[in-house]
């Protein structure tokens, strides 16, 4: 796993998505909220995080439903205006877990769906990135995925840095780290020695 | 002084005090500019700041250039040595100034460039150690260096938290020893991943897979983005550099 | 209750935050770690009831109720070991980045907020970097940013007293201003005892 230790690819993973038992499985009662005992039934139908639907599915002991924000109405709505559709409520990690869920998936246009999707928002996002004000959070960011967010901010980081470097260079500056309160205390000092 | 070096050629090694663009392109920043249309005799500082370039944009490490890294290290001993002894005798402040700029944005070029390197190792330190092609690009000192870097970062998480896992899962290389049977826990540079690079001659018709599907037609100076992986090979043999 | 990840995943959102918090560094959570850690068990026990109730003979269906139970404790074993190395990790990068920010030696409220591993693996870095800098003879840790003059002009925050600059012994006594090059003034500024003055 070439991104063991990567915090997004963990937290994508954490996403709930809906199985099919095919066998009874002890012990895992708890998952199961209609479960009245420890075990779960042949046949139950259950939400459990990724990756453990995942290996579960990749052993054939669970078969997975792609989620809702995946069908036909959400694929109408990117057709229609790709980049007005809220996909940041549907899913932060939509593309990514898509981008797992499309092996194991039975529905073989998940992957193109997906890139016609980016395709579709990518250029307003990036547009937006280079002319909005440098302060603000504008309203849109709440429509986009974390991946877009990323992409989006990776974008406007260029466009400040640069504007950094033409206009008054890199300045020497404190570390962040340690805040600015030992700053205050060591304006204070000298009057204190006094 | 390396006599092969390309410096003797400019004769970096001292500084020709009547002649202020002369003194500032002897390490390099302006044979850029005056190189232009000119033939192109590439400085030792010309050629470190495409090998940094090269170096930061490159998601692996590339191989060290030692004799490089020698010759500017041994060229700006110099200049500062001649700085040190012009400053007595020169008064001229402006000057001495731009020597003593030159000098540091050399300096910097050196830093960032090892500091770069410095950075790949720590990302990727297990896979550098596993693979011998990518062990041989280190120096000797960026070697010892990974090693204990690897040493304090194994004892960190063994201390920390695969002490207190079952024995099965106490390896900070396999996730567990009942099913894996390679390494899967060691990280690896994204070398699909897109990179801007320029064209340093005609190269021509490219093959960009193995198929055969797709291919880039190179141009001398003309810009391309591109996959890493397949753009490698002309990399190292210097026909393109990335930006 | 082993919750099958659930505090594993908040202890990588709490990696998450350590990374996104510039102005201090946040304190290891010691409580969310141990209870990853007591779940991991918990996990393994339940693997092991498992593992030791599989029928031989039944196994060869794929279908053994108390292998898919085991896989499952099995898979949030590895899961959580995911996510106590990545939480670790995350801090571990922020610590390196101390070394280079600001030295060989950390001040107290910062020290505090490392676990006594963390402050062990800090000097383990501290000493690899150290050496290999000594090595090259090169102090890489200043430059950080292109040089655009070689002095700079810098107001004293701290009280600094005597210090050598450039070969010259300097008093550097609080709210005055000094010019110095840009190297020696660097390390200072980063540890915020001087700061850069445009007057």
């Amino acid at each position: 796993m070439a991104n063991y230790y990567d915090l997004d690819d963990i937290l994508m993973e954490e996403e709930y998505v809906t199985v099919h038992f095919k066998f009874e499985a002890k012990g895992l009662g708890v998952l199961d909220p209609g479960s009245e005992h420890d075990d779960i039934e042949a046949g139950a139908v259950v939400d459990i995080p990724l990756w453990l639907a995942h290996d579960l599915c990749l052993r054939k002991f669970v078969s997975i439903k792609l989620p809702s924000f995946y069908n036909e109405r959400i694929r109408k709505e990117i057709q229609a205006d790709a980049s007005c559709v809220d996909l940041g409520r549907y899913c932060p990690y939509f593309y990514e877990l898509g981008l797992r869920l499309a092996p194991i998936s039975p529905d073989p246009t998940l992957g193109s769906f997906l890139l016609y999707c980016l395709q579709g928002r990518y250029k307003d996002m990036l547009c937006k990135a280079h002319t909005v004000a440098l302060t603000t959070a504008p309203k849109f960011l709440n429509l986009l995925t974390r991946e877009e967010t990323q992409l989006f901010e990776a974008a406007r980081d260029s466009v400040k840095s640069y504007n950094k470097w033409r206009f008054q260079g890199a300045r020497l500056e404190r570390a962040a780290v340690l805040g600015r309160k030992r700053r205050l205390n060591a304006l204070l000092s000298p009057f204190e020695l006094t | 002084m390396d006599d092969a070096g390309p410096s003797a050629r400019r004769g970096g090694n001292s500084i020709p005090v009547d002649d202020a663009t002369g003194a500032y392109g002897a390490s390099g920043f302006v044979d850029s500019l005056d190189g232009l249309g000119t033939e192109e005799v590439a400085s030792d500082v010309v050629l470190l700041r495409r090998v940094w370039q090269n170096e930061k944009c490159a998601p692996e490490i590339l191989p060290y250039d030692a004799s490089l890294v020698e010759r500017v290290r041994e060229q700006v001993q110099l200049m500062e040595e001649n700085i040190e002894a012009f400053a007595t005798e020169i008064k001229d402040d402006l000057m001495l100034s731009l020597y003593r700029m030159d000098v540091n944005r050399t300096l910097f070029l050196l830093r960032s460039y090892l500091r770069a390197r410095l950075s790949k190792i720590e990302r990727h330190p297990i896979h550098i150690i596993d693979n011998q092609e990518l062990w041989d690009r280190l120096s000797e000192q960026e070697q010892e260096y990974t090693n204990k870097y690897c040493e304090v970062l194994a004892k960190h998480f063994e201390q920390t938290v695969l002490i207190r896992l079952p024995e099965q899962y106490g390896s900070m290389l396999k996730q567990t020893s009942l099913a894996s049977e390679e390494n899967d826990m060691i990280t690896q540079p994204q070398l699909n991943t897109f990179v801007c690079c320029r064209s340093r001659g005609a190269i021509g018709s490219f093959q960009l897979d193995d198929k055969g599907d797709e291919s880039v037609d190179l141009m001398t100076n003309d810009l391309y983005i591109l996959r890493y992986k397949p753009i490698r090979r002309l990399l190292e043999t210097d026909q393109i550099e990335l930006i | 209750m082993a919750m099958f990840g659930k505090k594993g995943a908040e202890l990588v959102r709490e990696a998450k935050q350590t990374l996104a918090t510039t102005d201090q560094f946040r304190p290891f959570n010691k409580d969310l770690f141990e209870q990853v850690v007591k779940e991991t068990e918990e996990h393994y026990g339940h693997l092991q009831e498992r593992m030791s109730q599989i029928r031989v003979n039944d196994s060869t269906e794929g279908g053994d109720p108390n292998f898919v139970g085991g896989c499952a404790q099995h898979r949030s074993v590895l899961r959580n070991k995911r996510c106590l190395l990545a939480y670790v990790n995350a801090r571990m990068s922020k610590i390196k980045h101390l070394r280079w920010d600001l030295g060989a030696v950390l001040p107290d409220d910062i020290t505090g907020n490392l676990s006594a591993t963390e402050r062990t693996f800090f000097q383990g870095y501290s000493d690899a970097l150290s050496s290999y800098m000594a090595e090259i003879n090169l102090d890489l840790t200043v430059d950080s940013t292109p040089p655009k003059d070689p002095y700079v002009q810098i107001r004293v925050i701290g009280n600094l007293g005597e210090v050598l600059l450039d070969d010259q012994e300097t008093s550097l006594l609080p709210h005055s201003i000094h010019f110095m090059t840009r190297t020696e003034a660097e390390p200072l500024v980063m540890q915020g005892l001087l700061e850069i003055y445009q007057g």
